[in-house]
């Protein structure tokens, strides 16, 4: 569909007409259809055509921050067109999203002359990469060894970057470089590598590398020998490098939630088309009961996962001094739960998940492949849990004395209003007063007991909410109980950062229903993801009904989607 | 293992070589480049055309060396082991074909089989059509009598393996337009017996795993069969299938954990490597938690796979229920394990090479083991209709099954082709020994604690299924029914288990033992069935973790045989 002006420009965001631009992956002529993504995925070529498309629709305006020249102002909004693409294609997703993560340090810490010239380069559409891992150091970015020396004029540059997206595709890359040879928590910097300005026999890319999904993406390296890089390359203060990875990581982690989601939406997408066409054992079958709590249960795994990124996201506007363990437990929960559902959908397509030229020419298993890397990237579950867990003190603290900031909690879960203009500089390396989310628990049930007291909501969704409560509640006592924070982690420690993430996602919905919801508003969806959640927290012995899964899609075969404002689901 | 197994599996191994040495013609270099040409491993096949693979396939009085199941999984385990493609591509495809002929067949077509096999060809096995899935009895594809009474093939099966290079097929077809379950016929056909330019064969169907079998597709326009192509009598199709499943549900299954190894193989060998803080990975708590739970799941499958093979010697009456549960319950945790150890390996798994990329192609070949032969569901399916019968009667029977079927090295009778029968008739001898073991002194503190936890299990679980009524029976069944066939899998797998444990104390395997991996073993099953397994201490993973290291750096296999590796 030709597009004449930027959908996407300073000041006006329209969200609408570049999901309608994006077009439908299942028409070959879409400009992100199953069948061009599939060639390129066997071809293991970059979608480059597609990316220069999304340029000219303004996407790149929204990796930058309004103040920078960009049409970045809500967060949300980034999730929402990132979710978008992700949608039709993680690989375009993953390689034209990339650029976000590279200008974050920038706009945290940069100088406004260098944060606006980037947002400029952004703009006109350079790509811009983040070289923080290294070969053989992975996400211990304490280790690193690539060394910036520093030398009059500037630094000297030596060492590699490795498995970096679009470090070889990007015009320009944001480095974490070791500028004192102890390193340690102020020894690294960030310098921002402009190629276009680099010393052309000092530095090289480094080859791709041939992954198991994400096959065209651009996931290269680079290597630097005896570079030198002018001091105005510095971004922020020498030393203050890894402070500010740790907080554009905050932003990093919530935006690339937006990937699981697209994901989600299209493996649903595919499962109910397929289950609604396909004619087995005499009839439908999305007729069959097994097959409708599937769909049912993704649907809430769905929801659940997809109130979770947009609340993180609208939390860096409202709670921004939380999102370290906001950031954490979003990267951590949302691809898991994406993950799960994927696999759940694939098994109702059975071979046609696996095959490359069957239905919707293999999207499916295209997608598969492509989404269990944002499990890994950006930090991996594992390292998000360790970020909880690290703050486990701090999460039982906040909830003993109670120190929520409600009225935020309202303004983050209230989707009618848009969030407060983000002040990224109230981002906090500690969440010093825990998690406001699942602190005002309390508060949240007791509102929804109340509207049931009133015939205003159904008694046994307040039953789940307060047991949700008590298990919430439950769950910091046995935080208190954990061990100190050590490398020593035990696997206790993981379950019980896992239990955290579904208070949180519990949290969330219930916090969504109640500040959005239309007076007597059938609460099935909330039912849902409640008992979604609740299915995990639940002790074993303990089992869950899944009925409820059964009334949530018989409501969508019916004409009438039960789904939280946060969803993309057409009826 | 009997010494004749050893003396295969060894000899197997020796011919693969060092799997890591990258100058291997068919180490784990070879195999990945032969996976990202999307081709068979030559190197492989000519290796097990030497070996004589197919002889393994081959029942003894036609001059092959098919006399045990456990063995035969074994075997295959090790193909499986080095390269899932080899052990799909050149093994289990024919093996599916050759186990309904030696089930069905006549003097004639046993014959064939045998010669083709032991000639070092190939079999196809002709059920799938991509439009019916596992619904096969509703196949499109039909073998009825022309004007001159020949029966004439019309119709396509899609993505069959090697269905451009097989010599023999063993084709499922609609015999008869008369409605219900004895329309369908087996036919052994061979290629060369056909008109010329029959079959058709359909372009390639390429897939993200297992990229180097050849999956085509055979078209037939009105060809003429000879007279004697049908296996057994006409209108035996289904049934035929349903018996010879029992084998293949048993083995396929089996030889796939043979990828669950070389994943723990990889993963052990990365956290040894791989330093995070100041350390290696392997040091950590968490990472060594995972690796004792992909082990325990590993050791489980094992103990199911090997009571299934043995019962199908033992017990053949009854196997239709155990192959299907086994199926369904293998599948499910080999799936779950891998998914587990790709993120110990996190970036690394997600790499096509490098020190670690072949796990990724494992994983990928991995997939098919959820819907190939049998969807997991279909399985459930199988086990389902047979569960009211069994509560009503069967378990009400607790007359033990023959210790044989636990003891790992004992003897077996010939494989009884003629005596697998449809459905279980009833019975279910296996159940019965869960309660059996309560009975032996030898069970105590936490085992026995955990045998009493899956027994409350199955009691739970037999007096659901007596509440069944005729509709939760059919493939429309409600969730929580077909969750009673899972439940009933995973108290089986307990039940190998503990057993598996208690009946091979001679074995004088300090590891096999020791109570402690059949208490972690019982405890995740326990997990699986949503009842608590109590707090698992930390002494027992660490065991675990410590065994699945130990094995990596001796060298040593991670099943039940711990077997010293080349």
């Amino acid at each position: 569909m030709k597009v004449t002006g930027p959908l996407i420009d300073t000041g006006r965001v329209d969200l609408a007409g570049f999901d309608r631009a994006l077009g439908d992956p299942a028409d070959p002529a879409a400009l992100l259809s199953y069948a061009r993504s599939a060639e390129l995925d066997r071809d293991e070529s970059f979608p480059a055509d597609i990316c220069r498309e999304l340029d000219r629709m303004g996407l790149p305006r929204l990796y930058v921050p309004a103040e920078f020249g960009g049409a970045l102002t809500r967060y949300d909004e980034l999730v929402a067109a990132l979710r978008a693409v992700a949608r039709r294609d993680l690989t375009v997703a993953i390689g034209h999203g990339k650029t976000f993560l590279g200008g974050v340090c920038v706009w945290l810490a940069g100088r406004a002359e260098q944060a606006h010239e980037l947002g400029a380069d952004i703009v006109a559409g350079a790509p811009v990469s983040w070289g923080l891992t290294e070969r053989g150091h992975g996400s211990d970015l304490l280790a690193g060894e690539t060394t910036a020396t520093p030398e009059p004029g500037g630094f000297r540059v030596n060492g590699e970057k490795w498995l970096i997206n679009n470090a070889t595709r990007g015009t320009l890359l944001c480095l974490l470089v070791r500028t004192r040879p102890e390193g340690g928590p102020r020894g690294f910097s960030l310098l921002l590598a402009d190629k276009r300005r680099l010393a052309a026999d000092r530095w090289r890319p480094l080859p791709k590398v041939p992954t198991h999904g994400i096959r065209g993406a651009d996931i290269s390296g680079i290597a630097l020998e005896d570079c030198p890089f002018p001091a105005d390359a510095l971004i922020g203060e020498q030393g203050a490098g890894m402070e500010i990875v740790l907080k554009a990581l905050q932003l990093t982690r919530t935006a690339c939630t937006a990937l699981s989601l697209g994901a989600a939406d299209q493996a649903v997408r595919l499962a109910e088309e397929f289950a609604t066409g396909r004619e087995l054992y005499g009839r439908r079958l999305i007729d069959l009961p097994h097959v409708r709590r599937v769909l049912g249960e993704a649907y809430a795994a769905l929801h659940a996962a997809e109130i979770v990124s947009v609340l993180a996201a609208r939390s860096v506007h409202t709670l921004p001094r939380e999102m370290t363990v906001i950031s954490a437990m979003a990267k951590s929960y949302v691809p898991a739960r994406a993950d799960e559902l994927i696999a759940a959908c694939g098994e109702l397509l059975g071979a046609r998940a696996f095959l490359t030229e069957v239905h919707e020419h293999g999207a499916f298993q295209k997608l598969e492949r492509d989404h269990r890397v944002v499990g890994i990237f950006d930090g991996s579950t594992f390292v998000n849990q360790h970020v909880l867990i690290n703050h486990f003190p701090l999460l039982v603290r906040g909830h003993r004395e109670g120190s929520a900031d409600e009225e935020a909690v309202r303004r983050t879960a209230d989707l009618s209003a848009p969030p407060p203009p983000a002040r990224l500089d109230r981002l906090s390396l500690l969440a010093r007063g825990g998690c406001s989310l699942t602190q005002s628990l309390h508060s949240a049930s007791g509102e929804l007991r109340a509207l049931a007291s009133a015939d205003q909501a159904p008694a046994r969704v307040a039953d789940l909410a307060e047991e949700l409560t008590d298990s919430c509640d439950r769950l910091h006592h046995e935080l208190a109980l954990s061990p100190p924070a050590s490398h020593d982690v035990q696997p206790d420690a993981f379950a019980l950062a896992r239990r955290y993430e579904d208070c949180f996602a519990g949290a969330a919905a219930l916090r969504v229903w109640l500040h959005n919801r239309t007076p007597g508003e059938d609460p099935l969806w909330l039912e849902a993801v409640l008992t979604y959640v609740l299915r995990s927290l639940r002790p074993p012995g303990r089992p869950t009904d899944g009925e409820v899964f059964d009334r949530l899609f018989d409501a969508r075969t019916a004409g009438r989607p039960s789904a939280p404002p946060t969803s993309v689901v057409t009826s | 293992m009997t010494d004749r197994t050893t003396a295969s599996v060894a000899d197997l191994e020796r011919r693969f070589g060092d799997p890591w040495d990258p100058g291997n013609p068919t180490g784990h270099a070879a195999v990945l480049a032969a996976d990202e040409a999307g081709e068979m491993l030559t190197a492989g096949e000519r290796l097990l055309d030497d070996y004589g693979l197919n002889a393994e396939f081959v029942p003894p009085d036609l001059g092959g060396r098919l006399t045990r199941l456990d063995h035969l999984i074994e075997v295959l385990r090790v193909v499986f082991r080095h390269d899932p493609c080899l052990g799909l591509g050149y093994g289990a495809s024919s093996l599916i074909p050759a186990v309904n002929v030696w089930t069905a067949g006549d003097e004639r077509q046993r014959r064939r089989m045998a010669d083709v096999l032991l000639a070092g060809g190939r079999a196809v096995s002709g059920y799938h059509e991509l439009a019916h899935g596992n619904d096969f009895a509703r196949a499109e594809f039909s073998a009825l009598p022309g004007d001159d009474g020949r029966l004439r093939l019309n119709g396509r099966k899609e993505v069959i393996a090697n269905a451009e290079r097989a010599e023999a097929m063993v084709l499922f077809a609609r015999t008869s337009a008369a409605p219900g379950s004895r329309s369908h016929s087996q036919l052994y056909v061979e290629k060369a017996d056909l008109p010329a330019g029959a079959p058709v064969h359909l372009p390639r169907f390429h897939s993200a795993g297992m990229r180097g079998v050849q999956l085509g597709g055979l078209e037939f326009r009105d060809c003429p069969v000879p007279a004697d192509a049908v296996l057994g009598a006409p209108g035996l199709g289904v049934e035929t299938a349903l018996r010879s499943f029992q084998i293949t549900r048993t083995a396929l299954p089996a030889m796939t954990a043979g990828i669950l190894e070389t994943g723990l193989e990889v993963t052990a060998r990365f956290a040894e490597e791989r330093v995070l803080y100041g350390r290696s990975l392997a040091q950590m708590p968490y990472i060594r938690s995972i690796l004792a739970d992909a082990f325990t799941d590993l050791l489980i499958c094992d103990c199911l796979a090997t009571v299934t093979a043995r019962a199908v010697h033992l017990l053949p009456g009854e196997t239709s229920l155990y192959a299907s549960a086994a199926k369904y319950f293998v599948a499910t945790l080999l799936m779950d394990a891998m998914d587990a150890l790709s993120r110990v390996l996190g970036a690394q798994f997600y790499l096509r090479d490098g020190g670690y990329g072949i796990f990724q192609k494992h994983l990928r070949d991995l997939a098919p083991a959820g819907f190939g032969h049998a969807a997991r569901v279909a399985c459930l399916s199988t086990v389902l209709p047979q569960l009211p019968r069994l509560a009503r009667k069967g378990w009400l029977d607790d007359t033990q099954p023959p210790t044989g079927v636990f003891q790992i090295d004992a003897d077996l009778p010939p494989l009884p082709f003629g005596r697998l029968s449809v459905g279980s008739g009833g019975r279910d001898a296996l159940s019965a020994s869960l309660s059996a073991a309560l009975g032996s002194p030898e069970l105590d503190g936490e085992l026995r604690r955990l045998v009493l936890v899956i027994a409350a299990e199955q009691a739970d679980v037999r007096r659901e299924c007596a509440a069944l009524t005729p509709a939760d029976l059919s493939v429309a069944a409600r969730p929580e029914a077909l969750r009673l066939a899972a439940r009933y899998a995973a108290v089986l797998a307990a039940t190998a288990c503990v057993n598996v444990w208690l009946h091979n104390q001679e074995r004088h395997d300090a590891f096999l033992g020791d109570p402690h991996w059949a208490v972690a073993a019982l405890g995740r099953i326990a997990e699986r069935v949503g009842r608590d397994p109590g707090q698992r201490s930390r002494h027992l993973t660490e065991r675990l973790a410590s065994e699945v290291l130990a094995r990596h750096r001796d060298r040593r296999g991670f099943g039940l045989s711990n077997r010293r590796l080349p």
